[in-house]
């Protein structure tokens, strides 16, 4: 759907894993090492496509599968390294009162879970419309 | 001095009324302000963005993996 609107459209992604998901703050915190090794999309699609199997193998495994050096990428994960980030997006979330997930927030007008494409193009199409 | 304290009378709803106005006007500029401050808290990490800085369109996705 992006591609669609390519160059009209900038997504910007944040990690929100909720307290009851317990494999799910991992997994976030994996993509962000993954992104610090220039594979962060790939990644990402990986933990989509394969949600929620996200025990450590497994997000080793997804590493290996998008081309991420496996002591490095294993390293980063088991320091935790990109916790506080994790966290410092889930208390933006908090912050600006954003709780349950899937939530978009388009040119500041807020839609809260997973709509139909249609309805979500149209949100879009109303944002281009008020700002061409 | 009776035609001065009716008109004294009749002006107030209309000094209410102005008053009442400026005050939702200014209750809609803080709400402006406030969502456009909200937005300006979301931290960016240039990894986690597609497409351009200059599009028209800014989605911000809160999302689980699980």
């Amino acid at each position: 759907m992006l591609k669609e609107y390519a160059g009209r459209v900038r997504l910007i992604f944040k990690d929100l894993p909720l307290p009851s998901h317990d494999l799910a703050r991992p997994a976030h915190e994996a993509a962000r090492c993954a992104g610090a090794l220039g594979r962060y999309w790939p990644y990402h699609d990986k933990l989509f496509a394969n949600q929620p199997k996200f025990e450590r193998a497994d997000l080793l495994r997804y590493g290996g599968e998008v081309g991420l050096p496996r002591e490095t990428f294993a390293a980063c994960l088991d320091a935790r390294r990109f916790a506080p980030e994790v966290e410092a997006d889930v208390e933006q979330a908090r912050a600006i009162g954003v709780r349950g997930t899937p939530t978009f927030v388009v040119n500041g007008r807020v839609v809260a879970g997973a709509l139909p494409v249609e309805d979500f193009r149209t949100v879009i199409d109303e944002a281009l419309k008020d700002k061409p | 001095m009776v035609n001065g304290v009716r008109s004294r009378t009749a002006r107030r709803p209309r000094v209410y009324t102005i008053r009442i106005i400026l005050l939702v006007l200014a209750l809609v500029l803080v709400r402006a302000v406030a969502a456009v401050e909200m937005l300006g808290d979301i931290t960016v990490e240039p990894t986690m963005v597609k497409g351009p800085p200059t599009a028209p369109v800014t989605i911000v996705e809160f999302s689980d993996y699980q």
